[in-house]
């Protein structure tokens, strides 16, 4: 894959939603961006200023009104296999075991049940969950889920992972276990990853490269040029600080 | 500065992972629970049969008899009642009586389930179709079995097939409703999570609103399954080959309580049965909820 020739590109999307009285609210406007294959891209913006919105055009489970929007050259006109996508919320299902979750995918990919379960033991093995593979997810915590969700992803091998605050509604070693699972495992397969939060530090920790989306707009775009892994001393440095203090600003907070 | 480790608490895991001493506690409280559940039961029919036998021994004979009484008479015409014959149902007892009121009732809560289920969970995806099919659902379900069970009688004639239909017909009815209201009421990200996967329509279907919205549907099942032996006995009473209910009248033309009540006793208990056999299916088959 050419690393110069961007992977996805979003021209001019807008989107906007009537309200229960019948106002229209802007939730996008005019979004260009353009993310290179191997990016760990952080869409970085408060609640309510289209960061969701923008994830969801990706993924394929939102329609924009204007604009066009290319995955590998291609134009995007619904979900697809091409991007996986982690939400915030709990999918994975209840009704399925550990395994036959992270399997799902590979159901609709002609893989035969034998080969489906081997790839999710190994992918469940790399989220450090082989012990639990046979449990329902109901016996799991929700970082257990979230760490299931994320080998499910994996397993069925997208070139780009959209992840939507993933680990929003997790305890705070919880969420710095999980990230280091998440950045080992982009590290390793080298995909590309649109990943939201409104969390500057995570934004930080994680990101190649940062985007601010603010009242619909792409208000800030930065490479994060920290070494990688990164460490809280990595973030505590003068450039990082900088950055840090840039993106606070832009989110209201300084 | 030290931190001193603090001991593990006794039978306490590792986050995350089982150990057979935990697992073992897990079930003795389980079966502790369980059998508490069931002296409770039992305590609750022991009530029910202690206020019956109290009020049976302050009634005349005529009105109402013990439940040793009942349980006589069900235990002497079980298999073949030559009272029953007198009436033109044939040489037969409550037992053959009663195969005949399960086979309807079980096959129009299958049949009328099957159709119910389907366009249910059909519907509450698809809306054009939920738009025709409420309206229709809306006024069937409000026809009174009164009016329904004459008219099928008048339409069908007093065979089988009329009992089967009308189980059916109240079964799909009431069936269209929960799975749809099951299938509206399943978390959307689950097939939002499917569709990233590229899971189809009918894949969609089959792995996530199947089996996402069987724990609802297994409890309407249970409330159909109870109505459905009420609207049978009913329309079997009203004019049938045979069954239970042909019995009760039968027995009602001759004012024979201990039969009655016999009949009554051996369709609860049949009833209950089948009720538990469904939980117990349910238990098999939902094992993740």
């Amino acid at each position: 894959m050419d690393r110069d020739k961007p992977i996805l590109a979003a021209r001019d999307l807008g989107v906007s939603f009537l309200r229960a009285d019948g106002s229209a609210v802007v939730a996008l406007r005019d979004v260009c961006l353009e993310v290179f294959p191997g990016e760990f891209l952080c869409i970085l913006g408060r609640s309510g200023h289209g960061k969701t919105t923008l994830l969801n055009i990706v993924a394929g489970l939102l329609r924009a009104q204007h604009g066009e929007l290319r995955v590998m050259d291609r134009l995007v006109t619904g979900p697809g296999t091409d991007r996986g996508v982690i939400f915030q919320q709990d999918a994975v299902f209840p009704w399925m075991r550990v395994e036959e979750n992270v399997a799902f995918g590979l159901r609709f990919r002609n893989i035969t049940k034998r080969e489906r379960l081997e790839i999710a033991r190994e992918h469940l093995a790399l989220v450090g969950l082989s012990s639990v593979a046979r449990a329902w997810p109901r016996e799991l915590s929700g970082g257990m889920r979230a760490r299931v969700a994320i080998a499910a992803v994996f397993a069925n091998d997208p070139p780009i992972l959209l992840a939507d605050e993933p680990f929003g509604a997790l305890d705070y070693v919880t969420r710095r276990q999980l990230q280091a699972v998440l950045r080992d495992l982009w590290r390793r397969t080298g995909k590309t990853v649109l990943f939201v939060t409104h969390d500057v530090d995570e934004a930080m920790m994680l990101g190649t490269r940062v985007i601010v989306v603010k009242n619909g707009g792409i208000a800030e775009d930065r490479i994060i040029d920290l070494p990688m892994p990164r460490s809280d001393d990595d973030i505590a440095t003068p450039e990082g600080l900088a950055l840090k203090h840039l993106f606070l600003h832009h989110i209201g907070l300084e | 500065m030290r931190f001193r480790q603090m001991p593990r608490l006794s039978g306490s895991a590792p986050l995350g992972l089982r150990t057979a001493g935990v697992d073992h506690r897990a079930n003795q409280a389980k079966f502790r629970q369980d059998l508490l559940n069931g002296l409770y039961t039992g305590a609750g029919i022991a009530l029910f049969f202690a206020f019956w036998w109290l009020t049976a021994s302050q009634l005349p004979r005529s009105r109402l008899v013990t439940p040793l009484e009942a349980g006589q008479d069900l235990w002497a015409n079980f298999v073949y009642s030559p009272r029953l014959g007198v009436f033109g149902l044939g040489s037969v007892g409550y037992g053959t009586l009663l195969l005949y009121t399960v086979s309807n009732v079980v096959t129009g809560m299958i049949a009328g389930g099957a159709v119910g289920i389907l366009i249910g969970i059909a519907s509450a995806r698809l809306t054009l179709l939920r738009l025709v099919v409420n309206p229709i659902v809306l006024v069937l379900g409000t026809v009174p079995v009164l009016v329904a069970a004459p008219l099928f009688l008048l339409w069908f004639g007093v065979v089988p097939f009329t009992q089967v239909l009308l189980v059916a017909f109240y079964s799909a009815v009431m069936m269209v409703l929960f799975s749809q209201r099951a299938a509206e009421n399943m978390n959307p990200i689950y097939e939002r999570w499917a569709l990233t996967f590229g899971a189809g329509l009918t894949d969609r279907v089959r792995h996530i609103l199947i089996p996402g919205t069987v724990p609802e549907i297994i409890g309407g099942l249970r409330i159909t399954l109870a109505s459905a032996w009420g609207l049978e006995i009913f329309a079997e009473i009203l004019g049938a080959p045979s069954g239970i209910g042909q019995a009760i009248k039968a027995l009602t033309n001759i004012s024979n309580v201990p039969g009655l009540l016999a009949c009554v006793i051996i369709v609860a208990a049949t009833a209950i049965l089948t009720d538990i056999l469904l939980v117990v299916l349910a238990r098999r088959i939902t094992g993740w909820v």
